[in-house]
């Protein structure tokens, strides 16, 4: 089919766009110190692993369970983040009135994964089989290989879930289109600038319209902070609950947070400024945040009151990391998976670091914060 | 103070490259500027960087004596811009929208130089709708309603009037000539429309290569206005020789 390739070629074009739309300086720096920062976690891997080789060559559980588990789990993360990023191009807007049928837009977009699948396939068997003949277990080549078909099957079974049911794609824009009805969020989003919230999670007219993402979103959340809490007053410990009040809370926070508004002309030529903008997105996604810690937190307490400054450290721990992830968030306004990806890695990172190095790496991730908070409000007010 | 835009030595433009450079301008009020061009000559850019979507390169914009580097907030309070159709919010209904532009400029939703705007320009039965169903003269009008709201003394308007019914457009320039009349505000039409210049405005510019080629004051524009055609001929003699040259 002549049109097989017009996913591929559309995907190729935004990424040239993009990198050209950068100003050269700032391409260096992510180029030079991207690089030198994979080379220096590379190098720290390779040391990690020749450190624990022989703890790592003899865990059963890891090499029967958890490693085939986490590929699965990731290729059907990264299978399901390129089959959307695919079938979006394909059944774009602008290609409407194109003489293409669902079936050919599919096979377009089908054609489109399995060339991003293939580098990303080899990635994944040559890493493993690396990190194998690192650690001296036998058979490194079969062992990435078998890593690579894990990988597989997670990735083509995310993306063909998804190439079958085009139809979830279009879910925004449905949104977009109903009939405003009666606004539950009416109340909540009054605050100045009003409906800044219904327009940053593309409400219409506040109407929240039930779909299975957002009930699968909230039984899994309640689920987990009822164990937390289940945990905690079963062992009379405050330690379950704060975690799971803590982890359940910032990740309640990284779902609801969307800061798009803050590209637009609508605000940007408004006499209003960036800091109250940014604060007025945050504060709905902050309250939903701490509304889904108190259960657990309260758990916690109930449990061992005498450990009051577990829950207590909790939440202002959960206050810290909102407003890191507030200011990722508004980095990239317009990818908030992207900010959610960019904020877990630092934060693993400068975890990981923080083990090694002590806590000076922390203050390497604020000046991170503050960085980007910088620019984001740079480019508010001036493009 | 009368003089309500001011833009000395303006050059802007994308990623560093200046696309306009070199702009004079003023605007005091009761003026109605019409911003006229072929596409690609910088009309866009510079009401960009009048209203602080991109930043300057070099040169000042003052609005109603505000330096928009200094309190870009204060100045932005002196101006309303009627925003590109597929840059409003498309979820929000029309009545949200104009909630939202009210409650940043301090005002209520009905604070328009006439009350009756909405049955004018015929917004009654889309108002309570998504901007998502609107078309594209719908979502032109709801547009150019929230850049009227709370009166700013500078409108500005980057080719909104282009895509109104007749009835609408009509409406629209008698708004913006009752507002500008009236001593207390100026107006910037960028339009390709050329004819409609010497009915609506009393100062014109023609950009050209991103630097102001031409302008025509208000006794021209009216000596021009009475013949028909005289005012186009003349803009495309000037562009034809801007060609040539």
């Amino acid at each position: 089919m002549r049109h097989d390739g017009l996913v591929l070629i559309l995907l190729w074009r935004e990424l040239v766009a993009g990198l050209r739309a950068m100003r050269r300086r700032d391409l260096a720096w992510i180029g030079l110190g991207g690089g030198a920062l994979l080379a220096y976690a590379i190098a720290d891997i390779v040391l990690g692993l020749h450190a624990a080789a022989a703890r790592l060559r003899h865990d059963q559980l890891l090499w029967s369970l958890d490693l085939p588990l986490a590929l699965a789990v990731l290729g059907a993360i990264a299978g399901n983040t390129v089959s959307a990023l695919c079938l979006e191009r394909a059944f774009a807007p602008f290609l409407k009135a194109l003489p293409l049928a669902p079936g050919q837009r599919r096979h377009m977009a089908g054609r489109a994964i399995l060339a991003i699948f293939v580098p990303l396939g080899v990635l994944i068997a040559v890493s493993a089989g690396l990190a194998c003949a690192v650690i001296g277990k036998p058979l490194p080549a079969a062992w990435g290989l078998g890593a690579a078909i894990l990988f597989a099957l997670g990735f083509v079974t995310a993306a063909l879930w998804r190439l079958r049911r085009p139809r979830l794609l279009f879910d925004e824009a449905v949104s977009e289109a109903a009939p405003v009805g009666r606004p539950w969020l009416r109340r909540l989003d009054r605050a100045r600038p009003r409906w800044l919230s219904s327009w940053a999670w593309k409400l219409p007219g506040g109407h929240l319209r039930p779909s299975w993402k957002l009930a699968a979103a909230g039984l899994l959340l309640a689920i987990a902070a009822i164990l937390g809490a289940w945990a905690s007053l079963v062992g009379r410990t405050a330690g379950p609950a704060a975690v799971a009040g803590l982890a359940g809370g910032i990740l309640v926070f990284m779902l609801s947070l969307r800061c798009q508004p803050l590209g637009s002309p609508v605000l940007r030529t408004a006499p209003i400024g960036f800091t109250r903008v940014w604060l007025r997105l945050v504060w709905l996604p902050l309250q939903l945040s701490l509304a889904f810690f108190l259960l657990p937190a309260g758990a916690a307490l109930a449990a061992e009151p005498s450990a009051w400054a577990v829950p207590v450290a909790g939440g202002l721990w959960l206050l810290v990391l909102n407003g890191a992830y507030a200011v990722f968030g508004a980095y990239f306004l317009n990818a908030p998976f992207v900010a959610m990806l960019s904020f877990a890695s630092a934060l693993a990172y400068a975890g990981y670091e923080t083990l090694e190095y002590g806590r000076t790496v922390l203050i390497g991730l604020a000046a991170l914060v503050f960085f980007l908070w910088h620019r984001t409000r740079q480019r508010y007010r001036n493009g | 103070m009368d003089e309500v835009l001011a833009v000395s030595g303006l050059s802007a433009g994308y990623r560093g490259r200046a696309v306009v450079r070199g702009i004079d301008l003023s605007l005091r009020r009761g003026d109605i500027l019409g911003l006229l061009g072929a596409n690609g000559s910088g009309k866009s850019t510079l009401i960009r960087a009048i209203t602080g979507q991109i930043p300057l390169l070099g040169g000042s914009v003052a609005i109603d004596g505000i330096g928009l580097a200094a309190a870009p907030e204060r100045a932005k309070a002196g101006f309303g811009l009627a925003i590109e159709p597929h840059e409003l919010p498309a979820p929000l209904s029309g009545r949200q929208y104009i909630e939202l532009v009210g409650s940043i400029r301090g005002c209520g939703p009905d604070d328009l130089p006439s009350g009756d705007l909405l049955e004018r320009l015929e917004l009654g039965r889309w108002i309570d709708r998504s901007i998502a169903e609107y078309s594209l003269g719908t979502r032109a009008k709801v547009a150019i309603l929230a850049a009227l709201l709370g009166r700013p003394p500078l409108l500005i308007f980057d080719e909104t009037l282009n895509g109104l019914d007749p009835v609408a457009a009509w409406e629209v320039k008698r708004v913006i000539t009752a507002l500008c009349a009236s001593g207390r505000h100026a107006a910037i039409v960028s339009t390709h429309v050329v004819e409609a210049v010497p009915a609506l405005c009393n100062r014109a510019v023609l950009m050209a290569d991103g630097s102001l080629d031409r302008s025509w004051g208000a006794a021209q524009l009216a000596e021009a206005g009475r013949v028909p055609g005289a005012f186009e001929d003349s803009v495309m003699q000037a562009l034809r020789m801007r060609a040539a040259a």
